[in-house]
């Protein structure tokens, strides 16, 4: 597969990609290891909690979209990372049996003042259950190196 | 130790939420699940990155400093509970706010985190208030790894 660079992510581009259906064994075993709270953890708990049932963390539902992030953009992308992400929102539960996609938005795009090879893609990066809902929503910027000169576009 | 309920909370304050060891192992098996770029996988490639060497996905980072959070308000909730006073609801997770990872987190490191109150704010509900506290975590030679601000909620006293 050919490599993207920051040309290939242009302002205004909305692109939509991965499936990942959450299983309530996934959502109790990331919740052991990094979030035991008891709405992440058995339903019976979770069902008399805030939660009204067995909810993913929203660490969780981040890991989630980082994996299909990997997946469709970073593993394949002339990424040379992220100085950090401005904001994250968990806007609705995850919840077992969900069928998970994420929605990328190029907000916009400049190239780097100190570094003339990197641009600086501005992303909104969002979680899509099966409804079409706005699980989780980031927003933050990539840095991806420009396609070097002479190098075709495909 | 910070109190519970949200009234018990004031901007300011702070306390620690305990060390991680992280190992190689860890690194790679959380890695392999949920981030598997080169660097956080194989340290033959790992060493030809951006980051020069094998490293944690950031993602692990924060998972566990949540794990260590929650850890110790599950130990202030049992006190309470010894103590006969009944603990507050758990509060939910609204989002995050300015994350950053300003130096790897590399196999073998520990890495110690902190928590500091950083803004409180009343909701529409009469029964929950939202905490801002700032997350960090430093590496054995002090150094910053992880910085984040998260936005929860904590039951209120006088609802």
């Amino acid at each position: 597969m050919d490599l993207l660079y920051f040309e290939d992510l242009p302002p205004g581009e909305v692109v939509e990609y991965g499936e990942r259906t959450v299983t309530a064994e996934e959502i109790v075993e990331f919740a052991r290891e990094f979030d035991p709270q008891p709405f992440h953890l058995d339903e019976a708990a979770a069902r008399a909690s805030a939660a009204g049932g067995l909810i993913a963390s929203g660490w969780h539902s981040a890991a989630l979209m980082m994996r299909m992030n990997c997946d469709a953009l970073f593993l394949r992308a002339a990424s040379q990372g992220s100085p950090g992400i401005e904001s994250i929102d968990w806007l609705k539960p995850v919840r077992p049996g969900d069928r998970l996609s994420v929605r990328r938005t190029t907000i916009s795009a400049r190239v780097s003042r100190s570094r003339p090879d990197v641009g600086v893609v501005e992303g909104r990066f969002e979680l899509l259950n099966q409804n079409r809902e706005v699980v989780m929503r980031l927003q933050g910027p990539l840095f991806i190196r420009r396609r070097p000169n002479g190098e075709t576009q495909t | 130790m910070i109190g519970m309920w949200y009234e018990d909370h004031e901007v300011g304050q702070t306390a620690s939420l305990g060390a991680h060891r992280f190992t190689r192992e860890a690194i790679v098996d959380f890695a392999s699940k949920f981030d598997p770029q080169p660097f956080h996988l194989d340290e033959e490639a790992a060493a030809k990155s951006i980051f020069g060497g094998l490293c944690a996905s950031g993602w692990h980072t924060v998972s566990v400093s949540m794990r260590l959070l929650v850890d110790g308000r599950r130990a202030q909730r049992q006190a309470l509970a010894a103590n006969g006073e009944k603990p507050p609801p758990l509060g939910l997770g609204r989002g995050v706010r300015d994350l950053r990872w300003p130096a790897p987190v590399r196999p073998g490191d520990v890495i110690a985190f902190s928590l500091r109150v950083e803004s409180l704010r009343e909701t529409r509900r009469p029964d929950w208030g939202l905490i801002g506290m700032r997350i960090a975590g430093v590496n054995q030679d002090g150094r910053e790894v992880c910085a984040y601000t998260l936005m929860g909620l904590a039951a209120r006293r006088l609802a």
